[in-house]
């Protein structure tokens, strides 16, 4: 009888293949839409797989201060999430603080090798702190000059407790001091130049800090406070004067917080804003919050008169607004519709419609009607001068200064250098319609309790908890890890030809593989890509 | 983040003849998988006749006996007493043949054998028709399906064979469906008849892009389908009476979805499909009834 005693592996059937599968990672859409570049999609691995450590380090190699972001942050990263598209988007920013609070327990072990070149950053909000912090990774001298008597700028003065408590933000500015950070405060600088001449560079993130004017009578009335000024007292401790019946003007983060803060001191709050709920450029969740707390908001409603009493706030006269065409911003106008003017009882009136850029510490550098003007690396007109964060933006996100305090670290760092910047590439996301979702079940979210209700409205403590443990697994679970390859062996158990090599990351033996792209079309997460041959 | 766990060894090399996106080819890995090497395969004429190599060459770790077309399961009874006899009772026979092997040329050994419940395992993937020999209808082909025998113009107008109500019928010890769309429940089973004494018998789906005109890269999805619309659905007998259903679709999905992704279906018209949904779920319906479940 005849007997085969060699085997098939002679036979190279990759002779057969007309395309040839590639696994190649690809960029999930919350990493892309990131300011800082936090790499999302891999922190979530490495925290799936347990390694805490290995994911906060993930994080801090983007993002300074990650306890900080993981409770302000509007996160646009879950706005972007695939999984929003299929149920509900990833927790990510609640994963994000969970890890930045463990971080804060464990010693950065920083190992820098130092440069000579000195570099002045002028503000210690989260742009000069992101800046300084980068630089000084690459061995960078850096000194932060702060004009207030404590270090954080909005951080400290204009984000309330209960979403961010004063203690992380010390441990924050701790382990920032820790890599050899130093920071002066109470030092004004007039202009970036005067330091010209002792530095190398000079990174300018001064944000944005005079509260516009509503241009009506009465505005000097007892009773009128800006919307920041009354942030800034209750967080730097002092003693706010506030009424039983408060209203707010404007509609963006700083009213919502002194909305907030005004009804943990005990008050009536209502606030005002002169177009509608879509208009609003306030954090979306942080609207539904404060409705949540009690707060009423009247829309479409602006004040024209502030009429006091011996002095004091009494009434505001108010006029209903209709919305017209879009404006240079792309929202609607509101425009006043005649004859609708109508009276209410408040005893302060808090104005937050908006913070303007001191533009004075800009002399000789050239501005726009908002900011500082910059490149999209930072920098200024001025070879020497780098600025980002809201001194350029006007009143932003502390993410978006994050991102800015990072751009201007490389560019700084390239300047320094005498080297080319690097091209900036726009990469196409993976989307929804790549992600294979015969494998995901729908699911759904979980997130961190809050604290008490009573709790919350009665006191400044933070709203909410940190994440359980369980909870955190099981949410982490759910990310598509959309385009970066996770292990999950789906190449290789589909493979008919046996041709998936795994190892440290996972190939193809061309040698045999017939090219039937099963593997890329069963890859849950568009990992593997089908390329002629040729 | 594992999907499906399968066993590490591979008793299987690539260098094999199979077509791009083949069925058959995932599940004989997936069976050997679940076997171990300590197995001896015999081959009828099939597709796998000719994907294991030319002599003298095989794909497979394990011995291999290529046998006659009609005696798949008689060979598989032979190599059992031969190793009895020898006292390596350990050793698994696999009788591994097609759907012509199986529904038609080899139905009388495959009957005969359950009957006397030889201690083998018989696995046919059926791939609908007489693949290897250029597409021609064979009693697993399902209705409506075009082959180079059933042409557009007269194509099969008789229902797909029910072969696992056939061996059922028999009252061996474990029939059971299985699919290469659903790799863990495969194994599981095979290793489960691994562990039975008797004949055992499963029927397992295996996609056939070259024979039913779809994308070589269609052969999960397609399977996944399969399962998904109740036109295969996963399930098993014990004892030629306790059925047990394996997976129950959330929402049954139309079987246009299905007929769709294959050109073997192109020709069917609305009416048509309508027909094919109707037996479909009458078919359903009497599987959910016979496993106790609504």
């Amino acid at each position: 009888m005849p007997i085969s005693l060699s085997d098939t592996l002679h036979n190279k059937t990759g002779t057969w293949r007309t395309f040839r599968p590639i696994h190649k990672n690809k960029l999930p859409p919350c990493n892309k839409k990131c300011p800082t570049g936090e790499n999302i999609q891999k922190y979530i691995y490495l925290l799936l797989n347990k390694k805490y450590e290995e994911a906060y380090r993930e994080i801090k190699k983007d993002n300074p201060i990650p306890s900080i972001t993981g409770r302000v942050c509007p996160h646009p990263c879950e706005s972007k999430c695939n999984r929003g598209e299929f149920d509900e988007p990833i927790a990510i920013h609640h994963i994000e603080r969970f890890l930045g609070d463990y971080g804060l327990e464990l010693k950065d072990n920083w190992e820098i090798e130092e440069k000579k070149e000195k570099i002045a950053i002028i503000g210690s909000g989260p742009a000069g702190l992101a800046c300084a912090y980068h630089l000084r990774k690459k061995g960078y001298k850096i000194k932060i000059f702060e004009a207030e008597n404590e270090i954080g700028g909005m951080l400290r003065i204009g984000i309330p407790d209960y979403r961010l408590p004063k203690d992380i933000l010390d441990k924050e500015i701790k382990k920032l001091q820790e890599m050899g950070i130093e920071i002066e405060t109470g030092v004004r600088i007039n202009h970036p130049l005067d330091l010209a001449g002792n530095y190398d560079a000079i990174f300018v993130g001064t944000g944005a800090h005079i509260s516009r004017k509503m241009g009506i009578p009465g505005e000097e009335l007892d009773g009128v406070i800006s919307g920041l000024e009354f942030l800034k007292k209750l967080n730097l401790g002092e003693k706010v004067k506030i009424g039983k019946k408060v209203a707010v003007i404007g509609g963006g983060n700083t009213a919502i917080d002194a909305a907030r803060c005004a009804l943990r001191l005990g008050a009536e709050v209502k606030i005002l804003y002169r177009r509608s709920r879509n208009e609003m450029p306030a954090i979306e969740s942080e609207v539904e919050e404060a409705e949540k707390e009690g707060i009423k908001i009247e829309f479409l409603t602006t004040p024209v008169k502030i009429i006091g009493k011996n002095q004091k706030v009494s009434t505001l006269e108010c006029i209903r607004m209709e919305l017209g065409e879009p404006d240079e911003s792309g929202r609607r106008r509101p425009i006043p519709i005649k004859g609708s003017e109508f009276t209410l009882d408040f005893d302060t009136v808090i104005l937050a419609i908006g913070e303007k850029v001191d533009l004075k510490l800009f002399e000789n550098i050239e501005t726009t009607s908002w900011g500082v003007k910059t490149d999209q690396y930072t920098r200024t007109t001025h070879e020497k001068v780098f600025a980002g964060g809201d001194c350029v933006t006007g009143p932003s996100t502390v993410v978006e200064a994050l991102g800015a305090g990072k751009r201007a670290s490389i560019a700084i760092d390239c300047f320094l250098k005498g080297e080319p910047l690097p091209v900036i590439k726009d990469k196409k996301p993976v989307t929804i319609e790549n992600i294979n979702l015969d494998y995901f079940e729908r699911k759904k979210r979980k997130e961190p309790e809050k604290i008490e209700f009573n709790r919350r409205v009665n006191s400044f403590d933070e709203i909410w908890l940190r994440f359980d443990e369980k909870d955190l697994l099981e949410e982490a679970e759910r990310c598509f890890s959309c385009g970066v390859c996770n292990r999950c062996d789906n190449c290789w158990v589909f493979c008919p030809d046996l041709s998936i090599i795994r190892n440290e990351e996972y190939s193809v033996n061309y040698d045999y593989c017939k090219g039937c792209g099963i593997c890329a079309r069963e890859c849950p997460r568009y990992v593997i890509t089908m390329e002629e041959e040729r | 983040m594992k999907i499906f766990n399968l066993p590490e060894k591979e008793n299987m090399r690539p260098g094999h003849l199979a077509c791009q996106g083949c069925g058959a080819a995932l599940a004989m890995r997936y069976t050997l998988k679940a076997l171990g090497e300590k197995t001896i395969v015999t081959i009828p004429a099939c597709c796998w006749s000719v994907i294991d190599g030319p002599f003298p060459y095989s794909s497979l770790k394990v011995p291999l006996f290529h046998c006659a077309f009609e005696t798949a399961a008689a060979s598989a009874a032979g190599i059992r007493a031969g190793l009895d006899i020898k006292g390596l009772e350990d050793i698994n026979v696999l009788a591994w043949a097609g759907d012509g092997g199986t529904f038609d040329i080899g139905i009388q050994a495959l009957s005969g054998a359950a009957e006397r419940n030889e201690n083998i395992i018989y696995v046919c993937y059926d791939n609908e028709a007489y693949m290897n020999t250029g597409i021609q209808r064979s009693s697993a082909t399902p209705y409506g399906a075009w082959t180079t025998t059933t042409p557009v113009k007269h194509y099969k107008n008789r229902p797909k064979k029910d072969i696992v109500a056939i061996m059922a019928a028999h009252r061996i010890p474990y029939v059971a469906t299985a699919s290469v769309g659903y790799p863990d429940d495969l194994i599981r089973k095979v290793e489960k008849a691994k562990n039975i004494k008797g004949t055992k018998f499963i029927h397992i789906y295996a996609p056939c892009p070259t024979g039913w005109k779809c994308k070589p890269d269609d052969t999960i999805k397609i399977s996944r389908l399969a399962v998904e619309t109740a036109v295969f659905p996963l399930y098993e007998i014990e004892n030629g009476y306790k059925y047990i259903l394996n997976i129950k679709p959330e929402v049954k999905k139309p079987v246009t979805e299905y007929l769709k992704m294959q050109g073997r279906f192109r020709h069917l018209t609305e009416k048509e499909i309508e027909m094919i949904q109707k037996e479909v779920d009458f078919q359903w319906k009497r599987l959910l009834e016979k496993c106790n479940q609504n």
